[in-house]
């Protein structure tokens, strides 16, 4: 039998009433309000067992996400409870909400200190936030420590690595995630593309792999590994790569810009210039205009502006 | 490349507080009293105006049992912090248990001078108001938490109280009602309802809500209500087992032995049986329920 809702208990006449009566197996006897109440209270036992109320870390962590961090932060003060590293977590969430990132940080802390590791990234978060990369560093170490391999504090590390100047670690810090992260095969990718960055292209062609077929969302790195390739002076290879990359999608100017540069090399201006053309067609953009104005012909000298001859004045 | 997390922390001192102080937390969360005071004598060693330390301590002696010494932790915890809103909190509590009702009232004054959207300190003002028997003054506490949580279930039931207090039983019954809609198993209003029931001799009424309250939490005072209710009704075996249970709880309820006397009595002449019929006694003319029940002119004889 299906329990009746609270509202068709509200609104059943006396008859109804005593049918779902008998078939919840109540007592169907005594005044209509008594049994109304008396269907209403086990309605609302079997439907909600423990009625739901938004308790205060519920508001706390609501008040953060809608932008009250201080009222935030007075409701997950008041429901701190010793040992219970959960709180301190939102507490610290609602600090650096609230800008207060070194409170924050030490509130992270605490829950870290109570054995909840997951708060040694949040308390990384707030110090880069801050702008405190090296202790962001040690916080997210501190977790690998418990989790070699994690691939969010792996990510997070060489965020903070890249933002502090150290490119090439940070590099390094995506390769090792690579390699113990197969199954995300942009991680290489994202390798290599930041040794490239780092001014390391042959580093960033081994992190690259065998170059692959460009599908879409492998495209980006597929034209950072040509641009290893041109760098590095095989030109033709990273002109196969290119033409790969446009041939799955067609509106990629970087990749359009890339292989003229590459066919101007190659001592194919034209070539050059007509997908400089087209690539200058899908964006403006500074870099392009200038490789255009490289490879267009100079345009034959204007005639100079013969100076007018002098205007009679008419004759009144 | 570089420096482990924890080689950078703060000075020692500051780790040595900090694990005192957690080391007093975790001694206090088991119930050793003695060895939370220990730790936190360390704590404030360390740092003698250190305002969570002495709260800590505060809360510490009042389990204890020492109250004027928790009294004493909670207003050094002021001195180091006038602000701390747990600190006036404590105080109160402690001042609470000594029976210093007026301070504790103007503690919470403190306290709502520099947080007047503070609800607990409302409510708990309010509370002693009640105690203090001012109950308007009780009454403008709850108002004020009812305009800043108008679905504090708990404030209504309390202005409720205080209204019952000045006599003003429509209003309160309003109120307990709004305290029930909001939290259906407030417990607190139930038992206000049979009070005032019971005061208007609805006892079929009495009786009904009594049965409800006690239905999800016992008390010694709420089985005397419900007795005095199956009194009214004439139904003595009923009164008798509800004074009984009454005496079981609390065996110095003078009140239930009497009426446990007065019950055993009535057994003699009269001892009516309501059989399915809950609501005995809450007759309702006109109500199908009522025209089909079979106890019918015996209820009508006992509703007012």
């Amino acid at each position: 039998m299906s329990v009746p809702s609270a509202a068709e208990v509200e609104h059943a006449d006396w008859p109804t009433l005593q049918r779902m009566c008998e078939s919840l197996g109540l007592n169907p006897k005594g005044r209509s309000g008594v049994v109304r109440m008396r269907v209403l209270d086990h309605v609302r036992r079997r439907i909600r067992p423990e009625s739901w109320r938004a308790g205060r870390d519920h508001m706390a962590a609501l008040l953060t996400r809608l932008g009250y961090p201080n009222l935030s932060e007075d409701l997950w003060e008041s429901t701190i409870r010793l040992d219970a590293p959960a709180p301190w977590v939102g507490l610290g969430q609602a600090q650096v909400a609230g800008g207060f990132l070194s409170e924050a940080a030490k509130s992270f802390d605490r829950a870290a200190q109570m054995g909840d590791r997951s708060a040694l990234l949040h308390r990384a978060e707030a110090l880069g936030a801050g702008g405190d990369y090296d202790r962001a560093i040690a916080a997210c170490e501190s977790y690998l420590a418990g989790r070699p391999g994690n691939l969010r504090a792996l990510g997070m590390k060489a965020d903070f690595l890249a933002r502090s100047g150290f490119k090439e670690e940070a590099a390094r810090v995506l390769l090792a995630a690579a390699d113990s992260h197969p199954e995300a095969p942009f991680l290489r990718s994202s390798a290599g593309t930041s040794f490239l960055k780092a001014g390391r292209p042959e580093v960033a062609l081994e992190a690259f792999g065998l170059p692959k077929l460009a599908d879409a969302p492998e495209i980006e790195g597929a034209i950072n590994h040509g641009v290893a390739l041109l760098v590095l002076g095989r030109t033709r290879e990273a002109v196969d790569i290119f033409q790969k990359a446009i041939e799955a999608d067609p509106d990629r100017v970087e990749a359009l810009n890339n292989l003229a540069v590459a066919q101007l090399q190659l001592g194919q201006p034209e070539l050059a210039a007509a997908n400089l053309a087209r690539a200058a067609k899908g964006v403006d953009s500074a870099r392009i205009r200038l490789n255009l104005a490289k490879v267009a012909p100079n345009p034959a000298p204007r005639p100079r502006a013969k100076k007018p001859a002098a205007r009679k004045k008419p004759k009144p | 490349m570089l420096a482990p997390d924890a080689t950078e922390r703060f000075l020692p001192s500051v780790d040595r507080l900090e694990s005192a102080m957690h080391a007093a937390r975790r001694a206090f969360e088991r119930g050793d009293t003695d060895g939370a005071l220990g730790q936190l004598g360390v704590a404030l060693k360390l740092k003698p105006e250190y305002d969570a330390a002495w709260i800590l301590k505060g809360h510490v002696l009042q389990k204890a049992g020492d109250r004027e010494a928790a009294l004493d932790a909670f207003m050094q915890s002021l001195k180091c912090s006038g602000d701390s809103k747990e600190g006036w909190m404590g105080l109160a509590s402690a001042l609470h248990e000594l029976g210093r009702l007026k301070e504790e009232a103007e503690a919470y004054d403190r306290l709502l001078a520099f947080d007047p959207l503070s609800i607990e300190a409302w409510i708990d003002k309010g509370a002693v108001l009640h105690e203090l028997k001012d109950y308007s003054g009780a009454i403008r506490c709850y108002e004020e938490v009812l305009a800043l949580r108008p679905e504090h279930g708990a404030a209504w039931n309390n202005k409720g109280a205080a209204l019952l207090r000045l006599g003003q039983e429509a209003e309160a019954a309003g109120c307990f009602e709004e305290a029930l809609h909001l939290d259906p198993d407030c417990v607190d209003a139930m038992a206000n309802r049979v009070y005032l029931y019971e005061t208007k001799a609805y006892h079929g009424e009495a009786v009904l809500w009594a049965d409800r309250a006690l239905r999800i939490r016992e008390a010694p005072g709420l089985w005397y209500a419900k007795g005095l209710a199956h009194l009214g009704l004439l139904e003595s075996t009923l009164a008798m087992r509800s004074f009984e249970r009454a005496l079981a709880l609390d065996p110095t309820l003078k009140e239930a032995k009497a009426a446990l006397g007065r019950a055993t009595a009535l057994r003699r002449k009269s001892d009516f049986y309501r059989g399915a019929y809950e609501c005995f006694g809450t007759h309702l003319a006109g109500d199908p329920g009522c025209e089909e029940c079979e106890i019918r002119p015996r209820c009508r004889e006992v509703t007012p």
